[in-house]
Order: C-alpha cells, then sequence, then structure tokens
C-alpha cells in the first residue's frame, strides 16, 4: 500500500473556511486514496467539507496531510501546494 | 412550523386596526400592496423516535434519499438564478451542496443511527448540532459564523425526510404575497419567483447583504432592518411595502390604500418604459451623446451597472478595502479586487478613485488623533501623501490592474497644482515598482482629479494643464463652498447644487477642461437627478457618473431633451441669484416634459 505524508502551514488571512475547504475537499476528492488531516489533536476526512471545517485551521496552523491507496504521494503533493499557495486566495 | 395557520384562511382585516408605519432599509427598489405571508425561517420540530433494529437498514436507505432529495433541491435553485452578476454568491449554494452529501455527516448519521437508535431526523439533528456547537466553541469568530450554515444544511435534510422537499423552506404561496421573515438565506432568496412574492421584508439584514444584493438582481423589492415587525404583523394583514424610501405600513387606512396602489401602478409603467430604454443609445433629442457611467463601491456591484446600461465606471470607490479591518489591504489583494471589476466592465473604461477616507475610520494601525472637524482634516489625499508607502501599495495594485482594461487612476480631494504634483510622482515611481517586479500594465494610465475642494475649481485651469480628466464632485463641493456641514439637516436648505456659486464653478471647470481639450465629468448625486442632468448637458457637461440605479431614468431624460434648449435654459438658470430661482428655471422648462420620469418614485430609488 502506497502511503506518504507531509506537513504545510495554513497561510491565508481566514484560515480553512468553508470556500477553502471546498477547494481543498475537491482536490482530495478527485484522488482514489484515503486522504486524512490532522491538527493538535483531531483528524478529519480530507473529502468532507464538515470535517474539514471541524478543523478550525486558522492562519498559522501546521497541518498534517497523511494518503494512502492509489496516488498517495501526488495527493499529498498537490495538497501541499494548493495550501501554500494559500488556496488562490490574493492574502 | 407554522403549516397548520398558514392553510387557514386568512383573516379578514378588521377596519378599526391602526395603520402602523415601520422604518427599515430599501434592500432594493420597488412598491407592493398585498397580504403579509410570515414566514417562520426557526428550523422546524424534529421527530424524535427510536427505530427497531431490523429497521436500522431501510432508516439509512430514508437518509440516503432524503440527500438526493435535498441536493436536487439545492440544485434546482442554483440553476434558477441565471443573472451573471449574483455568480459570487452562488459559490455559497456549491458548498451547501457539498455538505449535504458530506462522507462525515453520514457516518456521524450512521453511528447515530445503528448504536443509539435514533430515527434519521433525530440522527441529522443530533450530528449536525455537535458539529455547530464544536464550531462555536472555537475561537475563530468567522468558523463560528458558519455553524449557522450547517444548521441550514441539516434544515434542508430533515425537510426532505419528512416529505416537505421543496426547493425552499418556504410555505406555498397561493397567492402573490408580501413575505415577512426574521432573515432569509441567500439560498431562499434565490430561490423566490416574481410570480408568487411581491415583496420582501426582513428584520435583519443592510444594503450590502447578501439578501438585499440577491433581491436587486431578481428586481424583488425588499425592505430589510425592519426590527420587531414579525411582532407586529400577523398572516393575512395588509401591508404596503415602499421600497423606495424604506418603509413598511402595516393596516393601511383606505386613503392611504388608494395612494399605494396608485403608486404601485405608476411605477410599475414608467419601470416597463424604463426597461425598454435600457439598450437605447444615451443622446439628446438632437442625436448628441452623453456618455452614463456608474458609481459603484463594491465589485458585485459591476455586473449590475452594466445590465442598467452604465457605458463603464466613472467612479469606483475603494474606501470599502479599508475599513473595519485589522490591517490594510495588500497591494495583492487590491490587485484582485481591481482585476475582477475591470475584466468584468472591460471594454468599457473604469475609473478607479484612490481612498478617500480620513484617518478616523482608518485601520487601527494608522489611526491618526481624533480631530475637531474630520471633513477639513487629514483625509483623503492629504492622507495618501502622509502615508506614502500606503499610499504606493494602492497605486501599484491600480498600475498592475491596467492591464487587463482600459483604466484611468482618479484622485480625490485635490486642494491645489502642488498636490497634484505630488501625487503625479508617486504614481510615476509605483509605475517603475511595477516594472520592476516584472508585472504587466498598461502603456499609459490616465491620471485625473476630482474637483471638490473650491480651491481646486478657482484653479481649474491651472490644474486641467496637468490633469488629464477632471470629476466634479459636487457633493462636497457644495458642502465647502457653501459651508454647510453634509448632515446638517437645519442647513439643508442652503445645501443646493443649484445655488449660483456653485452653478459659477461648475461652469468654470467646464470651460477649463474644454480648453485644455480634457475630458469632465460630474460624479455627485446632482447627475444622478433627471432634471439637474438636463442643465449639466445645458452647461456643456458630456459625461456623468451616477448610482447605477439612477441610469435608465437619467438617460429617458435626456433623450426627451433637444441640446439647443438645454443650453438656453442653463444660461438662464445661470443667471439667477438664487438656488431656489435657478432650480424654477430649470423645472418650467422640463418638468411637464419629463413629468413622469420626475415622479417621486424615481428621485427615491
Amino acid at each position: 500500500m502506497n502511503e506518504a505524508k507531509g506537513t504545510f502551514t495554513v497561510k491565508n488571512r481566514l484560515g480553512l473556511h468553508a470556500r477553502a475547504a471546498s477547494k481543498l475537499v475537491q482536490l482530495a476528492s478527485s484522488f482514489p486514496c484515503e486522504v486524512v488531516l490532522s491538527h493538535g489533536g483531531q483528524a478529519a476526512n480530507a473529502k468532507s467539507v464538515m470535517g474539514v471545517l471541524l478543523l478550525c485551521g486558522s492562519k498559522g496552523t501546521e497541518l498534517q496531510v497523511e494518503a494512502s491507496g492509489d496516488c498517495a504521494e501526488e495527493a499529498v503533493e498537490r495538497i501541499g501546494e494548493l495550501i501554500n499557495d494559500r488556496f488562490g486566495e490574493p492574502e | 412550523m407554522t403549516d397548520g395557520r398558514q392553510e387557514s384562511s386568512p383573516p379578514p382585516p378588521t377596519e378599526r386596526r391602526p395603520a402602523i408605519t415601520l422604518e427599515g432599509i430599501a434592500g432594493s427598489p420597488g412598491l407592493a400592496v398585498g397580504r403579509a405571508v410570515v414566514v417562520d425561517t426557526r428550523r422546524p420540530g424534529v421527530a424524535r423516535h427510536r427505530v427497531a433494529k431490523h429497521r436500522v437498514d431501510e432508516e439509512m436507505v430514508r437518509f440516503d434519499e432524503a440527500v438526493q432529495l435535498a441536493a436536487k433541491g439545492l440544485h434546482d435553485v442554483a440553476s434558477n438564478v441565471r443573472t451573471s452578476s449574483i455568480r459570487a454568491e452562488l459559490s455559497i449554494l456549491e458548498a451547501y451542496i457539498m455538505m449535504v452529501q458530506d462522507p462525515s455527516l453520514r457516518d456521524d448519521v450512521e453511528r447515530h443511527v445503528r448504536i443509539d437508535r435514533q430515527c434519521a431526523e433525530w440522527a441529522v439533528d443530533t450530528a449536525l448540532h455537535e458539529m455547530a456547537e464544536h464550531l462555536r466553541a472555537g475561537i475563530d469568530p468567522y468558523l463560528a459564523e458558519r455553524s449557522h450554515d450547517f444548521e441550514f444544511v441539516g434544515d434542508r435534510i430533515i425537510r426532505a425526510l419528512t416529505g416537505r422537499q421543496r426547493a425552499l423552506s418556504l410555505p406555498e404561496l397561493g397567492e402573490p404575497s408580501i413575505l415577512i421573515a426574521h432573515d432569509l438565506s441567500p439560498a431562499e432568496t434565490a430561490g423566490l419567483s416574481k410570480k408568487t412574492v411581491l415583496a420582501m421584508v426582513t428584520e435583519v439584514g443592510t444594503r450590502t447583504s447578501h439578501t438585499a444584493i440577491l433581491s436587486r438582481a431578481l428586481e424583488l423589492p425588499a425592505v430589510v432592518g425592519v426590527r420587531d415587525i414579525l411582532s407586529t404583523v400577523a398572516n393575512g394583514d395588509l401591508v404596503f411595502v415602499d421600497a423606495l424610501r424604506g418603509r413598511v405600513t402595516l393596516n393601511p387606512s383606505a386613503e392611504m390604500l388608494e395612494r399605494g396602489e396608485a403608486r404601485v401602478e405608476r411605477y410599475a409603467a414608467v419601470g416597463r418604459k424604463l426597461r425598454e430604454s435600457r439598450d437605447r443609445p444615451a443622446v439628446t433629442r438632437c442625436g448628441v451623446p452623453i456618455s452614463l457611467k456608474a458609481n459603484i463601491e463594491l465589485p458585485s456591484e459591476a455586473g449590475i451597472a452594466l445590465e442598467l446600461g452604465a457605458q463603464g465606471v466613472g467612479l469606483y470607490r475603494t474606501e470599502f478595502l479599508y475599513v473595519n479591518r485589522d490591517e490594510p489591504p495588500g497591494e495583492d489583494g487590491q490587485y484582485a479586487i481591481y482585476k475582477r471589476v475591470l475584466e468584468t466592465i472591460t471594454p468599457l473604461p473604469v475609473t478607479l478613485r484612490t481612498f478617500d477616507i480620513g484617518g478616523d475610520k482608518f485601520v487601527s494601525a494608522f489611526q491618526a488623533p481624533p480631530e475637531m472637524n474630520p471633513a477639513l482634516g487629514l483625509r483623503a489625499v492629504r492622507l495618501a501623501l502622509a502615508r506614502p508607502e500606503l499610499f504606493l501599495a494602492q497605486l501599484r495594485a491600480m498600475v498592475r490592474a491596467s492591464a487587463h482594461g482600459p483604466l484611468s487612476i482618479m484622485i480625490p480631494m485635490i486642494s491645489s497644482v502642488r498636490e497634484l504634483r505630488s501625487v503625479r510622482a508617486l504614481v510615476e515611481q509605483a509605475i517603475r515598482e511595477v516594472d520592476e517586479a516584472g508585472h504587466a500594465h498598461a502603456e499609459h494610465v490616465p491620471l485625473g482629479i476630482m474637483v471638490e475642494v473650491p480651491s481646486a475649481a478657482v484653479m481649474a485651469e491651472e490644474l486641467a494643464r496637468e490633469a488629464e480628466f477632471m470629476s466634479i464632485g459636487t457633493n462636497d463641493l457644495v458642502q465647502y463652498s457653501l459651508a454647510v456641514d453634509r448632515s446638517s439637516r437645519e442647513l439643508a436648505y442652503i445645501a443646493s447644487p443649484f445655488d449660483p456659486a456653485i452653478l459659477r464653478l461648475i461652469r468654470g471647470v467646464v470651460t477649463a477642461a474644454q480648453r485644455h481639450q480634457r475630458p469632465v465629468a460630474v460624479c455627485g448625486a446632482m447627475a444622478s437627478d433627471p432634471l439637474a442632468s438636463t442643465l449639466l448637458v445645458g452647461m456643456g457637461l458630456r459625461e456623468l457618473s451616477m448610482e447605477a440605479s439612477a441610469i435608465p431614468a437619467v438617460k429617458e431624460a435626456i433623450r426627451r431633451v433637444n441640446l439647443a434648449n438645454a443650453e438656453a435654459v442653463a444660461a438662464e438658470a445661470m443667471q439667477q441669484l438664487a438656488a431656489d430661482e435657478a432650480e424654477k428655471v430649470v423645472a418650467d422648462a422640463f418638468a411637464p416634459l419629463l413629468a413622469d420620469v420626475l415622479d417621486a418614485e424615481f428621485s427615491a430609488a
């Protein structure tokens, strides 16, 4: 089983708010592997908007991304890019 | 839920109930008379019963079907909203659709059904309640606000489960009615139809809330922010909604009703005529083109302005970017917003005005000491020159946005040639910095000024040599020239743009601009008044910028007037020695011709 993980810091001002969470979930859902986000002892299915919102990831949060299954490495890489790109938000 | 109440026929209004007028905010213009339907937007009562062990699978099938129904209902709402100007508001509907089908939600619901044997309704309620509590307990106020979204999503699924799977949580409206609610979500508003809803009234909301913006896009009259109306109104009450003035009258007297109905009829007739005029060119009767542009403040207003026939944006106010925030907006953030406006309006032109606020309203980090008289204090270009790093960030964002369409930069409150020169040096610096950073921009970005300080009007000749265009801000010009506070009610009678001194200043600016072949416009409230606009055209103005909603009426007025007539009337008006006399000259000449356009309905809209 392929496994991959990475840690990324949330940089956008509003954090993991509804629109950012939707983007992340849409991206995660495009991969066949399972993806789990976690921080501060809480974990969430990265394919669930509500789960991601409930992580309350504000600006500065260190988010761990773990994937297992097909395309795990690519999934972690692409999700990391999205977070580093501030979810495409200007600030 | 109040379904039982709504099904019973409305009680006949008793003659004796006194008329009550409640004040609110005009959220979306229009007038309507009809019966009230009070909508309880609180969540419906939730069935709570235990399911037998052998029915657990069935219960999950019910849940899955309800999710499909709820998602379909939201899809239907989204596809009903086709107006391009509210696409941004649709993203929230898309998020709701994802949330309704959320796998974590399903896991939680399944746990409550299988282990706790809760029926599906109860399980959904429990799961969403836990999630909403979790968000509310967090420290992030923005996320805490999202708990409402969770409740809305739960509501959609529970309604689908109980067979109330209409597209909306609103009652069936038998006859066209006035909808009255504490609040309506964007999804609920987007699902309203003009066929069944005459107007809507809510207790909360502002002119810029999603609900108000959506109702304007749907052309549904709306009065928002009417406090405590739910404690006063009952189902079936007769209601007159004046969404031009932001007023709601309950149980109007027979006489009020007659007047109201006549206004509704007139408003509808003139509205039809004006809508037809939307696509007609803005030319005088003799064929001279007059450019009518929009003053806007929010990016989402750009699309609405185009739909109302604006020939560009003559004034884009950037103040909203600065107020109510902890730190000033960055260059990249501003650039993204300007780019969006440019892309909506292009190929028509956009004039961006640099921030026009005082230190008192500014972000906390830059708060200046309080001033005795902020209107005469450190504000607009003065503040910009005092904080060049802040101003440069805005200028760089504007310069970069010029890559996406015709853009000009306008400086507010210029009072001297020296100020304009200081600004020009900073604009040139901003262009160099944008080049150094490797960003694209237009070859030339015109730099113009607002003429609103009397000294600038007096020095119009010299300023016109160096400013590439001028726009007269009549509101501040009146306040500063006549020394009348804009907010003073007692002195409002003095503060008229028809004052001979004001007309003379405007005329001087127009003459100076013409001599130097500079475009000149008026962008104050005067431009949005159909009668005053004929005077401005007669005085030589060929460009007017106004609230987008005023464009159809002003265009209609201009189309009915001959330039030679307008010039003769303007010349006579300018010889008068008092504001009311000048106004009378214009009114005597043109009011009969414009009677329907000048109707109170439009001056208020």
